[in-house]
């Protein structure tokens, strides 16, 4: 199966450790071991994020159980999270995203 | 725990021996590399500073010089200036003459002509290496070494694997009493509050702030925001998709001791333990003040993004003479080729397949540190050609 790893318990996404399609099961580790399998529901890359958990427009995109960034639209749980729809908290708001 | 080291009359111990022929300015280049070149021992330190700086980048530029003389795996330097270049040749032999060690300049100004400053500064650079190769090895323990790091190419595997690893190898440095620098000012942007609560008092931790403070005002006064720089176009490639994630994987190689201080670009650290140096992300710029702070071994962390296929090209990695570079590798970046093991010291990415634990990567690094330490020769050091110009940090315009 193609895997996964939540770093931090408090996150909402997990880092790939595999290149994962759409439809695929991905097991998810952390730092205690297997935790459970989630549906991815886009192609993510190698090394991308998953979302694990459903997460609103402006709403805070967690990593190492800290903030990375602010979600630019809304991002369901299984979906490939990056650029298209994170920026970062410190930079001036997030631009309107249609 | 020891290396075998060699002792310097300031009390520092190298993990190199030498004779290291420093260019004062950007005009000396070539003299200082033709001089370095005919002696076997010798090394140039060249770079790309002009002497069309403002005083703070001049002063930067001159204890960084000094710095590099006065590292500990340079047995004896000779500065080599035109004469009439900023930073000053005399001032920079002054700087590294406290250090103890043997050092001699050189200027075109004080020699008859060009060919006279050659002979001198051969004849010189010939003797200094003859005194240095009869300097033995000895036994020091672990407390006598400082590690720097810099974390390259990042991807989303630098901060599960390569910075973790070696934020481990800092952790068990220190506590055996030695010293490590980090640095990197943009990519503590995001994971500020979280080192500030590591800071051994309030104004190490004032310091910290104040330098991601002065970094952040330099990027507004442009008009511009860190967007399209930080992360790099390569980086979120990689999966990095903001400065906070970059900064908090980069943040994991700091490991988990006290910050005992902030020190300037260049500064040498007073007292032992962890120490954050202001600076840029720039692999020549970090490399170049991380030694001048006196580093004897440096720690290059690739992820394996876009850049890292550049790896098996010493200069891109920094490149200083002085100073061996052991290149750690989390992850391999596609198409493997199977040549790419050749061009690592530590290939970590055994982590993410599953093989082995970040302790048990973190005790191959430890093992290796103390490998290179006692004259092991890294893969850079194995190679030999193109050589890459130190460029020195700099804050203000050229004028």
């Amino acid at each position: 199966m193609k895997r996964a790893v939540m770093i931090n318990s408090k996150d909402n996404t997990a880092t790939t450790f595999d290149d994962i399609e759409a439809g695929d099961m991905v097991s998810l580790a952390s730092k205690s071991g297997q935790v459970g399998e989630i549906t991815a529901r886009q192609a993510v890359p190698f090394g991308h994020k998953l979302a694990l958990a459903t997460i609103g427009r402006g709403e805070k995109v967690l990593k190492y159980g800290e903030v990375i960034g602010l979600a630019t639209q809304p991002i369901n749980k299984g979906d490939y999270v990056h650029i298209h729809n994170v920026e970062s908290a410190l930079l001036p708001p997030p631009k309107e995203v249609k | 725990m020891e290396f075998l080291g060699y002792e310097r009359p300031d009390g520092s111990v190298g993990v190199r021996n030498y004779v290291a022929v420093i260019s004062s300015g950007r005009c000396a280049n070539e003299m200082a590399a033709t001089i370095a070149d005919a002696v076997k021992g010798a090394v140039p330190i060249l770079h790309t500073y002009p002497c069309v700086h403002l005083k703070e980048d001049n002063e930067r530029a001159l204890r960084t010089l000094i710095g590099l003389g006065s590292n500990p795996n340079v047995a004896a330097a000779i500065v080599v200036g035109v004469g009439c270049e900023n930073p000053p040749p005399l001032e920079i032999g002054e700087g590294i003459a406290k250090s103890k060690k043997p050092v001699e300049v050189l200027t075109v100004m004080g020699s008859k002509n060009f060919q006279d400053l050659l002979d001198k500064g051969l004849a010189i650079a010939r003797s200094m290496v003859s005194q240095a190769s009869q300097m033995q090895r000895k036994p020091f323990a672990l407390s006598y070494l400082t590690l720097g790091v810099k974390c390259g190419a990042s991807n989303a595997t630098s901060g599960i694997v390569g910075n973790p690893v070696t934020g481990r190898v800092f952790d068990r440095l220190i506590a055996e009493g030695g010293s490590a620098i980090f640095s990197e000012t943009t990519e503590v942007v995001g994971a500020t509050h979280l080192l500030a609560k590591r800071a051994v008092n309030k104004e190490v931790a004032r310091r910290l702030e104040a330098a991601v403070d002065r970094m952040e005002a330099r990027i507004k006064a442009t008009g511009d925001d860190i967007r399209g720089s930080q992360p790099t176009r390569g980086n979120i490639e990689g999966g990095l998709t903001t400065i906070e994630e970059k900064s908090l994987g980069a943040f994991a190689k700091t490991g988990t001791s006290p910050l005992q201080g902030v020190l300037e670009y260049a500064e040498r650290p007073q007292g032992k333990g962890l120490f954050f140096m202001d600076g840029s992300a720039m692999t020549g710029e970090l490399i170049g003040g991380e030694a001048a702070a006196g580093i004897q071994i440096h720690i290059y962390n690739l992820g394996g993004g876009l850049t890292s296929s550049f790896r098996c090209l010493p200069g891109w990695a920094g490149g200083l003479p002085i100073l061996p570079e052991i290149v750690v590798v989390s992850n391999p970046s596609k198409p493997r080729d199977s040549q790419e093991k050749e061009c690592f010291d530590i290939y970590a990415d055994t982590i993410i397949e599953g093989k082995e634990s970040v302790d048990q990567v973190a005790d191959r690094l430890f093992q290796e540190i103390i490998a290179v330490a006692s004259g092991k020769l890294t893969k850079q050091e194995m190679r030999s050609g193109y050589r890459e110009l130190l460029v020195m940090y700099t804050t203000g315009p050229i004028l």
